[in-house]
Parts: structure tokens; sequence; C-alpha cells
């Protein structure tokens, strides 16, 4: 027993020895780091981590809610081509010009396009204070007019739904959204009125245009920034400009009309100016965007068939291509079959991309600038419209009006987004007299526009909201 | 010739004892209480070393004189003392010693007679839970600790119930508390592969209740302060079944069949009626939906997608053991069928548990669990492949076969057909579970009286696969993704315990420990698409693959505790202090290290002399603690400013992901309590009840910001606010009857929980609503929408809507009230107030069981009051102006003044905003349930002793069997929580599966 117990005495010392051993050999266990996140101060730290940053803000863009659809089509069944027969109650209230403070649905379009705003604005205060000497200036430069190109596109997309156009209230002093021009947090601007958005967008897009690359369709570059002048002309009834602006990209070789209308998925083809390239790894990111609402089920959800008035437009003209060849038919979200259009197709990844900025569309301006300002800057009116429906298999016509050139303008660019700022800056309603709400939907009545998102003006208060809501 | 031998045996003593006179040999049998015979009893002949053992059959023979006193001992019973006279036989039997052994509550790290327990704790014994049935463990506690609210968040399997701990204790952080298993802290917080919203897969599923001895529920921070950190919400420690010391080997079957049907589903639409209906709306001057086709068919989704779900559960196990060894071994399967199609759980695990007390100075213990269950799921709610979801808003014309019987796709709604997706589509996830600790116990008293030393090391390792195939009906091309999510815990415990009487009354006991926890997970998913053939199973045959992607995550954490209790004349005074110092890697590098501490004092009355001559009270008990505890479930890196990877067109890019505090640091409660036992009539009556106030501070919470102007993002995470909890568990039990005059024994017992939550204070930088008052918006979950609050002065869950009127019989105009009291046909966000709260007043359970002869009955209910549930799917089940299916309530539809109608008029334009959120879906949520019924039968000793088995038990179990609920939620549980983690509104319901009426026939052996 005595032997027994002398080891038990060794024995626990060690134990007390080993305890102590293992109570002070673990404390700097504890300073862990994630394994799958960069730290802030990290990302500015080098060249190539501060070019990651700029494809990060094509990557914001391409949620659903910037470029990638939502916000495209939520503007589709405000207006007159598409009837939204979807579950959402939030994009139900959008339909039905019955659209609350709080509906979330908004929050999100604001939310995401500040987020590409934000990441934009961090790369133009930092890539300027990379140290890396094989950081190049002009990797810098090009980075940096990116970076501008993408917060100038989201500005003025925005500036469409949050306020009145220039063309109702008091103009250039219709009030906007907040231009937040820097990553500085926690800062409390008002917001800016249209004029100065649209001051801020011309002022950058002319700033950065030679720091733009050229040759690319898939990224910010030197036409983009061209035909959204054009475009944000048009919508000033600026008509020179807007002729000259369109006239410029459809005299540059780089782009042409493509010869069918196979091009939408074809980042390569000429028909595009800027394209957002979408693919399965990395594409729409809700199903709710182009793919996802509007294909039949069970690919898709199927809750955005054409309006009865868009199918009558094309109607009225049959062996219309662009009809013919971009529509299907299939299940709707509430069973019955309808008819879908077949421009973002792949519902399956939705990996279809988003048209952003594309020739036709120069036609089209280039034509309504034409025939308002009475000039003939490239081509007469005329021949740029038989240009465009020649290639949509219809005959030629001997003379336009302007209701002829919006006529064209909508079947070419329906499902684009482009409808309701069309019918707004010509002063017409955005639906058509028999369909639904057509007398609240009058330019400048309080729901031709969205809410300031009830979330942000909780935060914000400061942010004065819209009339109406 | 057994019985000959013994006679002859007898013969040859008697005439031994004439033989010796004087000296002589006693020979007997021992037994217990029931007859059966006792091994291993120690039978001494007092003030001698002469002693001797019983044999297996529990008999002994010791030689003695006449006149000595013969000691019969044994662990568990009631030692007895004889006298040797004449005879030289003597039979003794045993009595157990629950009189005199007095019960031992399992506390942090530890165990406590009750006597001198000074903080809140409730236990829940195996004779509370054998009867209930649940794959979800935390169910079990379920109406049957005081304080304790569980709310099971759906009648779908596997769901995770939502368990409140003296009210809901955080704003930002989960609220579910700690579970530790035989010592081993368990991992909770890692991925459950949630489909839709609401549950994911329940991160307890592994836990068998057919293991469970006994849960003890840490209540108070004093309580729980040894779990520091992590303590904040509660600690619920589980203690498995050990093996028999008696060298008695127990064998246990248990085999039983379960019967389900869903309790309560809505009225819906037939054919006609939505047809009817929905022309009626659309041909409305203010509705813009075009006119409606009639597909012309007639289906009951609802009927297509709910059974009666048939289970079998077959549990067997093992314990034997005498004082050197023993051992518990227990296996389960389960094939358990949900009431929903497609809703299928198989689980099996087993269970060792053994103990070796090697020396007189080791004691070594392995307790080791491997759990099994492949679970064939079902999307829940908030998903357009929920079966429930889908059968109440799939329009009842559209069929979802074609003529020859073929699946069809039927619409958006159901992912295109949802009784299809049931019968062809695979969604399975498979999770193997292994919980084990094994330890050695040294008795140090070599060294120091008194002194002991235990180590114990721990795993905790989940390894889970969910894996899908969507057919090329559903998915065009097919698709299939699957995910691999592995947690590796591992927890390292040394304790240094010091027990020691001074004197006759001083009794001191001192705990000194370290602890270390390592977690890794791991996270490899894959998809795929575009396959030739359904019958290829993986990704491996797929055309394109959008997701390939592993991550990987950690946390640890090191602590220090220790634990002094002192207690004076076996109790009559305690006092008890705690401390716990920890530091994780989750916090900010400014507040690493955090200390969390506590004490407690504790006075039995009864024990004092003026005591002597009172007759009417028993066991009078005061205590009262002081602790401290903190909450650290908020992520892993939460105070980090940071960029996530992701990439475009093929490049690898970075976007911002997070804003940085390097100062954040744990939640922290601080909780007084005072408690006061007594016991009267002999303690037939026993009645226990505790006051608490629990203050959080440094409350972590996303702080929202406005992402306008932080860089897109949303918010950061900081400790700011402060909230508090305070209220009174109540504890009543009684022996109504005690069986003394015609057999009829009648216990009862009723457990309260009454609770007031109020949020004391939210950061300056909050949100400030119409009144003025700061808030945090609540989140829904995966739901957009929530209408619930945490606002300052008020509830944390407070809903936050505008008050609905009704339709106007006049105008036929739908209503609201706007601010200033008025009714208005167009209100705003301004028009909001706080009009209800999620937390319940009072949450408790009543348990009755009745005994008489060989029959028993146990009946508990479970209740909550003064809780309102928001039914958010009823924003589609009754808008009016949607294509899909609608519950029959929408039929009233406002025609002409004077209609006292639901639905206002198809020419308003309140028929577009009828369905908006605002009180129209907001109804109380209080209830009475009969949770649980169980009548058993035993088979009578006199049959048994024919058969080889001890007990044969037939016993019959309904579950959920009544529901009293306001008429508000008719079609409706009052169970729901869609997202019930985190910072999610709770008690919101968005197409919640309501509870099964299970009915279970079973049998219990044992041999």
């Amino acid at each position: 027993m005595k032997t027994s117990i002398n080891k038990n005495n060794k024995f626990s010392l060690l134990l007390l020895a080993l305890m102590v051993i293992l109570t002070t050999s673990c404390e700097d266990k504890i300073e862990l780091l994630p394994e799958d996140l960069t730290a802030s101060d990290v990302v500015f730290s080098n060249g190539a981590l501060a070019l990651g940053a700029v494809t990060g803000i094509y990557n914001r863009a391409q949620q659903d809610d910037v470029l990638n659809g939502t916000l495209q089509f939520s503007t589709e069944w405000q207006s007159d081509n598409v009837e939204f027969i979807g579950t959402f109650t939030t994009f139900g209230e959008i339909r039905d010009y019955a659209t609350l403070a709080a509906n979330t649905s908004i929050n999100g379009m604001w939310d995401d396009n500040y987020e590409v705003i934000g990441a934009a604005n961090l790369v133009i205060d930092n890539v300027p204070l990379v140290q890396d000497e094989n950081f190049t200036d002009a990797q810098r430069s090009q980075a940096i007019a990116e970076a501008r190109f993408m917060r100038a596109l989201v500005y003025f997309n925005i500036s469409t739904i949050f306020g009145q156009p220039l063309q109702v209230g008091s103009g250039v002093n219709n009030l906007s959204v907040p231009l937040v021009v820097s990553s500085e947090l926690g800062q409390e601007l008002p917001r800016a009125t249209l004029g100065q958005v649209y001051d801020f967008v011309e002022t950058e897009l002319l700033d950065i245009i030679s720091d733009l690359p050229s040759n690319t369709r898939t990224l910010a570059n030197q036409g983009a920034a061209n035909a959204l002048l054009a475009r944000k002309a048009l919508y000033e009834e600026r008509w020179t400009d807007a002729a000259n602006f369109a006239n410029d990209i459809i005299n540059n070789s780089f782009y042409s009309l493509a010869p069918d209308y196979t091009f939408y998925d074809s980042p390569d083809s000429p028909e595009h100016i800027f394209t957002l390239v979408n693919d399965a790894v990395n594409g729409q990111d809700t199903g709710q965007g182009f793919s996802g609402l509007s294909n039949p089920v069970p690919g898709g959800r199927g809750d955005v068939p054409f309006s009865q008035d868009l199918l009558d437009a094309y109607a009225a003209e049959p062996g219309d291509l662009r009809f013919d060849n971009l529509t299907q038919t299939g299940p709707g979200a509430e069973g019955a079959d309808r008819i879908f259009t077949n421009k973002f197709p792949e519902d399956v990844n939705n990996s279809d991309d988003a048209p952003v900025l594309r020739v036709t569309e120069m036609y089209l301006t280039r034509a309504e600038a034409n025939f308002r300002g009475g000039t003939s800057i490239g081509a007469t009116p005329l021949e740029d419209i038989n240009t465009l429906r020649n290639r949509a298999g219809l005959a030629d016509l001997t003379s336009v009006t302007l209701e002829i050139i919006l006529n064209e303008r909508r079947k070419e660019l329906a499902f684009e987004g482009q409808r309701r700022m069309d019918l707004l800056r010509n002063n017409l309603s955005l639906r058509r007299p028999g369909q639904p709400n057509e007398a609240s939907s009058a330019p400048g009545m309080d729901r031709t526009i969205y809410p300031i998102p009830q979330s942000v003006r909780d935060l914000s208060p400061f942010l004065e909201q819209n009339p109406g809501y | 010739m057994k019985q000959l031998d013994y006679k002859l045996l007898l013969f040859v003593f008697f005439l031994s004892s004439i033989v010796f006179a004087q000296q002589k040999t006693v020979t007997g049998t021992v037994t217990d209480g029931d007859g059966l015979p006792l091994p291993g009893v120690n039978v001494v002949v007092k003030n001698t070393a002469n002693g001797a053992q019983t044999d297996f059959d529990g008999n002994y023979s010791i030689a003695t004189n006449k006149g000595a006193v013969l000691t019969f001992s044994y662990v568990g019973f009631s030692t007895k003392e004889i006298a040797v006279g004449d005879g030289s036989v003597i039979d003794v039997q045993l009595e157990t010693a629950a009189d005199e052994l007095e019960e031992v509550v399992v506390v942090a790290y530890g165990s406590q007679i009750e006597k001198k327990l000074v903080t809140s704790i409730s236990t829940v014994s195996n004779s509370d839970i054998q009867d209930i049935i649940t794959d979800s463990p935390q169910n079990i506690l379920q109406g049957q600790a005081s304080g304790v609210q569980v709310f099971s968040s759906s009648g779908g399997l596997g769901a995770s119930p939502t368990i409140n701990i003296r009210g809901t204790s955080s704003i930002g952080s989960n609220t579910r508390p700690l579970f530790v298993i035989d010592g081993v802290t368990l991992g909770d917080s890692f991925t459950t592969f949630q489909q839709g919203s609401g549950a994911g897969i329940n991160p307890l599923a592994s836990i068998n209740p057919n293991d469970i001895e006994s849960i003890s529920v840490l209540k108070s921070a004093a309580a729980a302060a040894l779990y520091g950190s992590r303590g904040g919400n509660g600690v619920v420690l589980i203690t498995t079944k050990r093996g028999n010391k008696n060298g008695r080997v127990t064998v246990d079957i248990d085999v039983n069949t379960s019967f389900a049907t869903i309790t309560d589903t809505p009225d819906l639409l037939n054919s006609q009626q939505y047809i009817d209906f929905t022309t009626l709306i659309r041909n409305g001057s203010a509705v813009s939906a075009g006119p409606l086709t009639d597909a012309g068919g007639e289906f009951d989704a609802l009927d297509a997608v709910l059974r009666t779900a048939v289970s079998q559960s077959y549990n067997f196990s093992v314990r034997g053991g005498n004082e050197k060894a023993n051992y518990f071994i227990g296996a389960t399967r389960e094939d358990i069928e949900g009431i929903r199609v497609g809703d299928n759980l198989e689980r099996t695990s087993f269970r060792t548990n053994i103990q070796a007390n090697a020396t007189d100075w080791l004691t070594a213990t392995l307790n080791a669990n491997v759990s099994h269950n492949r679970f064939d799921r079902v999307p829940n709610e908030n998903s357009f492949a929920s079966p429930y979801t889908i059968a109440l808003l799939q329009r009842p014309d559209v069929e979802p076969f074609d003529e020859n019987g073929n699946f069809t796709t039927t619409g958006n709604v159901g992912g295109g057909n949802v009784i299809a997706q049931e019968a062809l589509n695979l969604n399975l996830a498979t999770t193997t579970r292994i919980v084990a600790n094994g330890s050695l116990d040294f008795n140090l008293s070599s060294l120091l009286d008194g002194l002991s030393f235990k180590q114990d090391v721990g795993i905790d390792r989940v390894f889970t696969e969910n894996q899908t195939r969507n057919v090329e009906l559903l998915t065009p091309g097919g698709s299939a993704a699957n995910s691999v999510f592995q947690q590796n815990r591992y927890i390292l415990n040394s304790i240094l315990s010091y027990n020691k009487n001074f004197g006759d009354k001083h009794n001191l006991s001192l705990l000194a420990g370290y602890s270390f926890e390592d977690n890794q997970f791991r996270n490899i998913q894959a998809s795929g698409t575009g396959f030739l053939s359904d019958a290829q199973q993986n990704i491996e045959s797929a055309s394109t693959f959008p997701l390939t992607s592993s991550s990987g995550d950690a946390n640890r954490l090191v602590s220090y505790l220790g634990r002094a209790t002192y207690d004076y004349a076996d109790g009559r005074y305690i006092l008890e202090g705690s401390v716990r110092r920890d530091g994780s890697s989750r916090f900010g590098a400014n507040n690493r290290f955090g200390t969390f501490w506590s004490a407690a004092v504790g006075w039995n009355i009864s024990d004092e002399a003026f005591m002597d001559n009172v007759e009417w009270v028993q066991g009078l008990k005061l205590n009262a603690s002081y602790g401290t505890t903190g909450n650290d479930r908020i992520g892993n890196f939460p105070s980090l400013g940071t960029f996530a990877g992701n990439n475009f067109n093929g490049n690898p890019g970075l976007t911002p992901a997070s804003l940085e505090n390097p100062d954040l640091q744990w939640e922290s409660t601080t909780t007084r309590d005072v408690g006061l036992t007594a016991g009267f009539f002999n303690r037939r009556l026993t009645f226990n009840v505790e006051y608490y106030k629990n203050v959080t501070d440094n409350l972590i919470l996303f702080v929202p910001v406005d992402p306008t102007f932080n860089n897109g993002l949303n918010g950061v995470n900081q400790n700011i606010g402060e909230l508090e909890n305070t209220g009174f568990d109540v504890t009543i039990d009684a022996i109504i009857l005690d069986g003394s005059n015609d057999g009829l024994k009648w216990t009862s017992s009723l457990n309260l929980g009454f609770n007031k939550n109020e949020v004391t204070s939210l950061p300056e930088t909050s949100s400030v609503d119409e009144l003025g008052n700061r808030f945090v918006d609540r989140t829904g979950g995966s739901l957009a929408f929530s209408g619930q609050r945490a606002i300052e002065g008020f509830s944390a869950n407070s809903w936050y809507l505008i008050p609905y009127l009704g339709v106007n019989p006049q105008t036929g105009d739908a209503e609201w009230l706007d601010a200033s009291g008025n009714p208005t046909t167009t209100p705003v966000a301004a028009d909001r107030r706080i009009v209800g709260q999620a937390n319940p007043d009072v949450v408790g359970g009543f348990s009755n069981v009745f005994t008489y002869k060989n029959w028993s009955l146990n009946t508990l209910f479970n209740f909550s009051f003064g809780n309102d549930i928001l039914l958010t799917s009823r924003a589609f089940t009754e808008n009016p102006i949607s294509g899909f299916n609608k519950t029959t309530r929408v039929l009233n539809v406002w025609q002409q003044p004077g209609d006292q109608a639901f639905i206002p008029s198809p020419d308003s334009p309140t028929i577009n905003t009828f369905n908006q959120n605002s009180t129209a879906q907001l109804e109380d949520g209080s209830f009475v349930r009969l949770k649980n019924v169980t009548l058993s039968y035993s088979l009578s000793d006199s049959l048994l002793e024919k058969v080889f088995v001890s007990k044969v038990r037939f016993y019959a179990t309904a579950t959920n069997l009544l529901t009293f609920k306001s008429d508000g939620l008719d079609g409706f549980d009052p169970e729901v929580s869609n997202g019930s983690d985190g910072n999610d509104a709770a008690g919101q319901d968005f197409f919640t599966l309501p509870q099964a009426s299970t009915y279970t026939f079973g049998i219990n052996l044992s041999f």
C-alpha cells in the first residue's frame, strides 16, 4: 500500500504540472482570421486586389435589381407592355398603382443600386492610394474610369424611377436621388435635383471617356459612354445632341445592326455597345430577373406575359420577326398558357446576358431626335425606321410620324426596360385607354414614380418622400 | 432439486449449531423491495472485520455468534441491522433508499443535492418524458419546466423548435439555450440547409430521447455562470442513462407505432367557387388583372399533399454492472413519416456509456453516441416547392395530371407541379453525428483528503450531405445539387475539485477548471444542370456546372472557471460563488476576454431550531442569487470589416461585405433571482416560486445604417442597447391521492412562467418611429416582410402595423385607421403603431398522473397566453385580386350598401390594397393544448412470475389531441415561428404547416 500511495503522489503532481502547461498554451489560439473574407484594409494594398474591387462593381451590377431585369421589368408592367401575373404582392402593388413606401422590392432596388455606387466610390477613392509600383498609371486611370462609368450609369437609371421626369412638375428642379460621390461613411446628403444628377452624369461621362477602353462590349467603354449620353440627351429633348451622339455610334465600325435577333446572348455581336455578361456560374441572382420572370413554367416563373395591348401592336402588322422569332407560348404563373418573350430563354441557370446599350436604340434615337429637331443628321428618320423594319421582315414605309417611330421603338425594345421613360418623356400615360389604372398612369401622377423606401427614410429622415407615399 | 439441496444444507447447519452451541453459521437470502435477489450485498458482523457478500442469487453465509448484530449494506438501499437470535436463517429485504438519499440535481460541471441548491434550476426526469413522442428532442421540455417556452416551429419533420428560457434575452443574437450532453457542449450553429423559410434541419435531431435520464434547465445567471459567455440564454444539461451498480442486468425493449394527421387546415375554395369569385372580382372596375380562363378541372390539392402518417419506433437497451464497472448500451431505430407527402425520416442511433472504477484512485468513463439520420426532405413555407404552401395557393381548377394520368406542369406555383415534385425529385439529407467524451477521474485523497482531478476530452462531429435531383419535367434538362457540411468540434475540460467537511458542521466544495473548445466548419457545394436522362443521378453527368464552391469557418474559446460552495449544518446556510473567464476568437481585437461571475445564498429555514415545533410546513427554503452570463451567438467574425470574393464574366472580384467594429464584445445578462420553496401536508403539496429580473446589456445589434451613405452596406454590429426580462416562475406539485385507501393515486403538477419583456435602451443612432420611440426592425427570416420591431420602452417583439377597421358597409371600401385616429382608405407607413406583441405573458404546463392498480393515465396540457401571431400567409390566401386559390373567408364580398362584408367592393380601389400587411392578419395567439395523454397498463407480478420478464407495459399515447385557440386561428396552428433565430421576427406565420395529432400504441418489456 505504501508504495502505491507514493506512486499516486508523484502521479498527482505530474497531473497538476500537465494542467498548468495545458492552460498556458492555448490563449494565442483564439487569434483567428476568416478563411474566405478579405480584410478591408488589405483590399487596396496592391494592384491585383484593387482590380478585383473593380470587377466587384460589375458583380454588384449583375444583381437583378440593378441591370439584370427586376428593375427593368417592373417598369414594363407599370407601363402597357407586360401583365404581371405572379405571386409577389410587392410587384402586384406596382402593377396596381397601389405601391406603398414599405414595398420591399423597391427597397431592394434602391439598396442594390447604392451597393454599386458604394463599391464604385471605394474604388475611385482608394485606387490612387494603392502602394504598388507595378500598378501602372494607365491601369489606375482605366480602373477609375470604369468605376465612374458604372456609377454614372446607375445614377442615370435610378433617377428615372425615384423622381419625376423633366417633362412634368418643376423639370430640372424635380427631386431625384441623393448624389453620393465619396466613400466616406455616414454622410447626410439631401436628395439632389434631377438637374444636378443629369449634370453629374454628363460631366462624369465626358471627363472619363478618353480613359475608357474602346475595344470591348462587355466592360465600361467609350461607345457605352456615348450611347448613354445619347439616351440622356433624348430624355432631355436636346435633339441635336441626341442625334449626334447616336450618329457617332452608328458611324463607328465597331458597331452594326445584327442581321437577325440571335444576338441577345452573344456578347461578341456588333449589335452590342455594352452587354452585361451573365453565365451559369455568376449571373442573374434571384430568379426574379430577366430569365426567371419571363419564361413560362416550369423553367421560369411565368410571371410576365405580353399584355394584350402589346400583342395587338405586333398583330397590326403580321409577319414581324420581332414577334415571330422572339416569342414562346407556355404555362404562366396562374396555370393557363400565355405568350412570353424569348429574348432571355435560358431559364435553368438564368445565364442570359443583360442588354444594357445596343446599337438598335441608337437608330431609334437618331430617328426620333432628327424627327423632333427637323434634322437629318446621318440619315432621315424614314431611312432609319425602314432599316429596322427591313430587319424585322416588314415592308418599307413611305413616311413616318412620331407615333410610328415610338411604335417601332416599343416593338424593338420591349422587355428591355425602356418603354416607361419613352412614354413619360413624350407626355403619354403609361397605360392605354381600356387598360386598368389608366388615370393613375398619366405623366406626373404620384405612383408613376417609386417611393423613397420607408426603411431608408427610417434611417435618413432628411430624405424627402415623394408625394402620395 | 435446488430446494432439496437447500433444505439439506439447512439441516446440516442446524446440526452444526447444536454441536458448536455459541459459534454458528447464519445463512439467508437478501432481496430488494420487489422480492428480487440482490447480489453483492455486504454482510458484516457489526464492530468486527468479519464479513461476507451475497452471491448471484442473493444468498449469503456467515459465521457469527448468537447476540451479534449483522449489518446489511448496499449502494442505493437503506442499511439494515438485525440481531442474531436462535435461528440460523435470516432472510432480509432491503428498502430502496429514496427517503434517505436526497435527490441529486445535475448542475454546471457537477451535481448538487436538491436541498443545497441555491440557484434556479428546473429538472425534468425520465418519467416525465418517457411518454412524449416527438422527433425534436427540444419538444420534450414543452410544458415541463416553469419559465421554459418551447414553440414547435412547424408540423413538418425535423423542425427545430424555438426555446426561450425566461423570455427573449437578445435582439440581434440567437436566443437558443446552450445544450450540454454529459458535459459536452453541443454545437448547434452549423448549416441546417434551410429550404424555404422556417426550420432547416434540427441541429439537435441526433439526441435520442430514449437515452435521456434527466434534464436540468439552468435558468438564472447564477446557475449558468459557469458557462460564461454562452450561458445568457440559459443552459440545458442532458444526462444520459448509466449502468447499474447493483450487479443486476436490465434489458428494456420499447416498440411503438404511431398514426398522425394534421390538426387543422383552412377551408379553401373549390373550383366553382374559385371561378365565380375571381370572375366577380375581376369584373370590378378597380381591378387590373385580365379575365380568367377556367382550366376546367377540379383538384383538392390539400388532400393530395397531406396524409395519415404511419411511423414505427424500436428501442433496445441493456444496462448492468457492479461496483467495479457498469455499462449502458442503447440502440434505436425509427421510421418516421410526416403528415406531408414526401416527408420521411429514418433514424438509427447507438449509445454506449461505460464506467470503470479501475482502482481506488482512478475512474475511467466513456460516453459515446453515434447517430445516423436519413431525411427525405420537403421544402418549407416560403418556397414554391413547399407542398403545403402550394396546396393553399394552387388553383383548384388546374389538375396535376393530364387525361392519361401523366404529370403535367400546372403553373409556377409548386415548381411546376408539387405532386410530381414529391413523386419524382430527390431531396435527401443524410447526417451522421458522433458525440463522445472520455474522462479520467483521479481521486487524489492521498495528496490531500477530498481532492480529485478530472480530465475530460470530447468531440462532436457532424457530417451532413444534402442531395437534390430535379427531373426534366420540372426543370428542363434536369438539375442536381450536392452540399456537404462538416463540423469538427473538440472540447477539453480539466477540472480540479476539493470536497471537505471541517468539524461536524462545515462543508466546503471547491472547483477550479480550464476549458478549451475548437470548432471547425467545412462546406463543399456543387451543382449541375443539363442532363441527358433523369436516370443520371449525379452532377458528374451534367453539362453545365453553375456552382463549385468550398468554404471554411472556425471559432475557438479558451476559458478558466472556478466555484466555491460552503454550507453550514448540513445545508442550513449555504453560500456559493462562481466565476468564468472566457476568451473567444469571435470578438473584437480590443475585447477578446470577458469575465462572468455569480454569488448565491440559501437558507433552509426548516432546519432552524425555532421551526422544530412548526408542523404545517416542511422543507422551507429561501435562496437568492446574483450573476452575469453572456451571449456570443453572432457568427464567427462579426467584428471585422471585410470584402467578400465573387466574380464577373470569369474574373475574380471583391465587393464590400461588412463594416468593422474592433470593440465588439459579448452581450451580458445580469440576473437577480429570489426563490422560495415550501412543502405542506408532509410534502404532499410542494410549492416553489422564483422571482427574477434579467438585464441584458451590451446587446449586439446589427445596427442598420442607410446603405445610401455607407457604401451599400446595411449595418454594423454594435454593443449597444439594453433589455429586461422580469417575471415569476411558479411550480406546484401535489400528491392529491396517495393510493393509501383504495389504491388510486393522483399526482398533479402545475408550472407557470410569467414574463415581461421590455427594451430599455436602444442606440442613439437607431431609427425613430412616428411617436419618437427608438426601434430596431426585426427581420422576417427569409421573408421580405416583418411587421415586428424591438421598440424602446416596449417588447423586443412588438407588432408594428397599420390598424385595420374592416369594410365600410356603406361605401364598400376597406378602411384602416390613420395616425390621427380617423378611418382612411389610403393608409401610409406613418399610420403604423404598436398593436401587440409576440411574447406571451405566461406560458406553462399542467400535468396529472393517475395510477390505479396496473393502470396509469398521464395527461399534459401546455399553454401560452398574451401573445399575438401575424398570419402573413393570409396576405396571400385572402388576396382578392390574385390568381391563386383562397380560403372561403373571401366569399363574403361587398355588393351593395349595408353589406357586412369581409372583402371590399370590386369597384373600390381598396380591393387592390386590402391584403396589405395590417392588423387584418394579426390574431390572438393564446392557446391551451392537450399536448399529451398516455394510458398504460402493466401486467401484474403474479402473471409475470410465470415468464422470464420483469415488466410488461402496454401504452397508448395521443399527442395534440385538443387545442383551444381563438377563432381567428381557425385553419392555423398557434405554434408558429417563421425564422426563430437571431434578429428574426417571432410568432410570424408564413404557410406554417400545422402540428400533427399523433396516436401511438406501444409496448415496453423489461427483463
